[in-house]
């Protein structure tokens, strides 16, 4: 035990401390820690939101438009999706086509996939008004840049992403949309794009004008044209062997590399090549390498195993970082390679 | 040697949880603003600490020898991320509510990433001596947040008193899970270390920062919120409230500083596994995530 003279120092140093301290703090009371310039704590992070579904109605043949209602919304840009967690936990991006300046609601439209895989019978069937659903988002993968001209090729309801953009152009800038479809009815937004569009838009329904003519259309697109396509996979391929420069949106990920096959990640700082299968994760094939990798929920919410990215696009399958830190890191145990090889920093 | 004898043996595994605070009051605690602050001072000090518990713990892990501790040690890790994460969603909220707490979070963020950060001292032997000094001043705070989280789980008062239910879930989802894990952080510490002197030298770099930290925090939120006039925090509120039991009994928080010096500690004898597991089955957060884990899988 420390002795009682020892015990009565401490106590009167301490005292005589807290009293030369007292007065300096009553003038500042923030004094003397120094603050960080980028505070880390309370920083807003674009997680998963609760909405409302304020309203459900039908605008075309099989397509359901959904508002949702929330309060101080993130903004976005044109091209942008929305995940949605369907009340079954089923997790589906939709492209956002409300108004990007409106802070009080989104608004996505989903078509409905008989054969699909499932999301869009849920939110036909199962959603309804006055239920709240999570989101997470919005993020871009579909950005519009700055072109002279613009050239838009759309399918169905590849039309969401599209129909902000072209409210958003500037008047004047040239552009044309190619908008096909089954039948006119099931075509959404059909009056308004035709209405902003005029003669730039030609609008092929299948039932009356068969399948567009993608060379007749596109015979005069000029140089330096900003060409962007969503729709089915059939006219993205198309698409993709006349504008190896086009912009894809696709209705489902890419089966070839979306993340789902095996991919090659190299691990710069300790120099080593690995591939990752198809049934395993970039943590079980690192740590097998290096045992000492930190992670830990192995489900993509505790954010413990976030790696920085070098070279390499990535499939962002966690729950966690905001766009910033999607730019160049990952959570390495749910995440995957959209391209065939990746270089973490570690 | 008693104080590193097995606890009574849990899988330590985080636990998505997610709280709604719309509904949350300023005064969460009804018409008692200090025991509101004192416990809110939980929310500036947690997310940038246990953001940095996760920081050296992921350094540390070359070290661990033993895979049962590293097993726990990597359970820890997701929990304690979670922790941060969970208080952190709180300062929006109280921002909201008209009392930005960011002054303050931002010393506090400056505090854990630069002063206790990896750079205070050079590379080499001095780095090493650092990263085991910042582990068990660790260990040494998860004492305490062993001994608040035990203290959260039998505070019956706060819901005598009608405070907020979201706060207090995430209060006792955090104690129970504190309580779960108490031993890991002491474990690692005689793994890698366990050198007395360090254990009573950092006891007391943990204890003063958490002293001064504390009252600094409280003052803060009373002296900042747009509801009082003139707010103030005194010691002598404080044992007032831990008479009433809506805080911690002064007492108790002097009779927990022995148990840790003594050369027999061990945390297992702090505490309830049993309580703090059966809260965990019981709370609203910990089941909503258990189920979206169920639903997604």
């Amino acid at each position: 035990m420390p002795k009682l003279r020892t015990v009565v120092v401490v106590a009167g140093a301490a005292m005589l401390v807290r009293r030369a301290m007292r007065h300096r703090i009553q003038a500042s009371p923030l004094w003397p820690i120094p603050a960080l310039e980028n505070p880390t704590s309370g920083r807003p992070r674009s997680r998963a939101l609760r909405l409302l579904v304020a309203s459900r109605e039908t605008v075309a043949d099989g397509v359901v438009q959904l508002r949702l209602e929330g309060r101080d919304l993130p903004r976005w840009e044109p091209g942008a999706h929305l995940d949605l967690v369907l009340p079954s936990g089923l997790v589906r991006q939709y492209s956002l086509c409300g108004d990007p300046e409106d802070t009080s609601s989104y608004t996505v439209a989903t078509r409905l996939i008989e054969d699909g895989r499932g999301g869009s019978r849920e939110v036909h069937e199962q959603v309804a008004e006055g239920m709240e659903l999570e989101v997470r988002g919005p993020r871009n993968r579909f950005p519009l840049v700055d072109a002279p001209s613009y050239v838009f090729v759309v399918g169905g309801i590849g039309i969401t992403p599209v129909l902000p953009m072209l409210r958003a152009l500037p008047g004047g800038t040239p552009w044309r949309l190619v908008y096909g479809g089954r039948t006119r009815a099931s075509m959404p937004f059909l009056e308004e794009i035709e209405k902003l569009g005029g003669d730039r838009v030609t609008v092929v329904a299948e039932d009356e004008d068969g399948l567009p003519d993608l060379d007749g259309l596109l015979a005069d697109t000029a140089e330096g044209a900003a060409v962007y396509c969503c729709g089915p996979e059939g006219l993205i391929a198309a698409m993709e062997a006349r504008f190896p420069q086009v912009r894809l949106e696709r209705f489902t990920p890419h089966t070839s590399a979306d993340g789902n096959g095996a991919f090659e990640v190299e691990l710069r700082r300790s120099g080593r090549t690995l591939t990752v299968p198809a049934d395993s994760t970039v943590l079980a094939a690192v740590r097998a390498e290096l045992p000492n990798t930190a992670y830990s929920c192995e489900q993509g919410f505790c954010g413990t195993c976030q790696q920085r990215i070098l070279e390499g696009e990535v499939e962002h399958r966690d729950e966690l970082l905001t766009d910033a830190e999607r730019a160049d890191s990952m959570l390495i145990c749910v995440s995957r390679a959209r391209s065939e090889r990746l270089v973490l920093d570690m | 040697m008693s104080n590193t004898q097995a606890s009574e043996r849990v899988a330590l595994k985080a636990r998505k949880v997610s709280f709604s605070w719309e509904e949350t009051p300023l005064h969460w605690v009804p018409g008692d603003p200090f025991t509101t602050h004192t416990i809110n001072v939980l929310h500036l000090l947690l997310p940038a600490g246990e953001r940095w518990f996760v920081h050296v713990y992921k350094q540390v892990l070359p070290y661990i020898r033993d895979d049962r501790l590293r097993e726990d040690v990597i359970g820890f890790i997701g929990q304690e991320a979670m922790h941060s994460q969970a208080h952190d969603e709180v300062l929006p909220h109280l921002r909201e509510l008209g009392l930005d707490p960011t002054p303050y979070t931002a010393q506090v963020d400056w505090f854990f990433e630069k002063l206790l950060g990896d750079r205070t001292l050079p590379p080499g032997r001095a780095r090493r001596w650092w990263l085991m000094e910042r582990v068990a001043i660790i260990a040494a705070i998860e004492h305490y947040t062993a001994f608040l989280g035990n203290w959260v789980l039998n505070a019956g008062e706060l819901d005598r008193r009608g405070a907020d239910p979201t706060m207090l879930d995430l209060l006792r989802w955090h104690g129970a899970e504190e309580v779960e894990h108490r031993s890991v952080a002491f474990d690692l510490f005689m793994h890698v270390d366990g050198s007395y002197r360090r254990r009573v030298r950092t006891w007391a770099t943990a204890f003063a920062a958490i002293v001064f930290l504390w009252q600094r925090g409280a003052r803060f939120f009373m002296e900042n919120d747009p509801t009082l006039i003139d707010g103030k925090a005194s010691f002598k509120d404080l044992y007032v409230r831990g008479r009433r039991g809506t805080l911690p009994t002064t007492g108790d928080m002097i009779k927990s500083i022995p148990r840790y010096l003594s050369h027999s500690y061990h945390p297992s004898q702090e505490g309830s596994t049993e309580q703090a597991v059966a809260y965990l089955a019981s709370s609203p957060a910990a089941i909503a995530a258990l189920a979206a884990e169920k639903g997604a899988a």
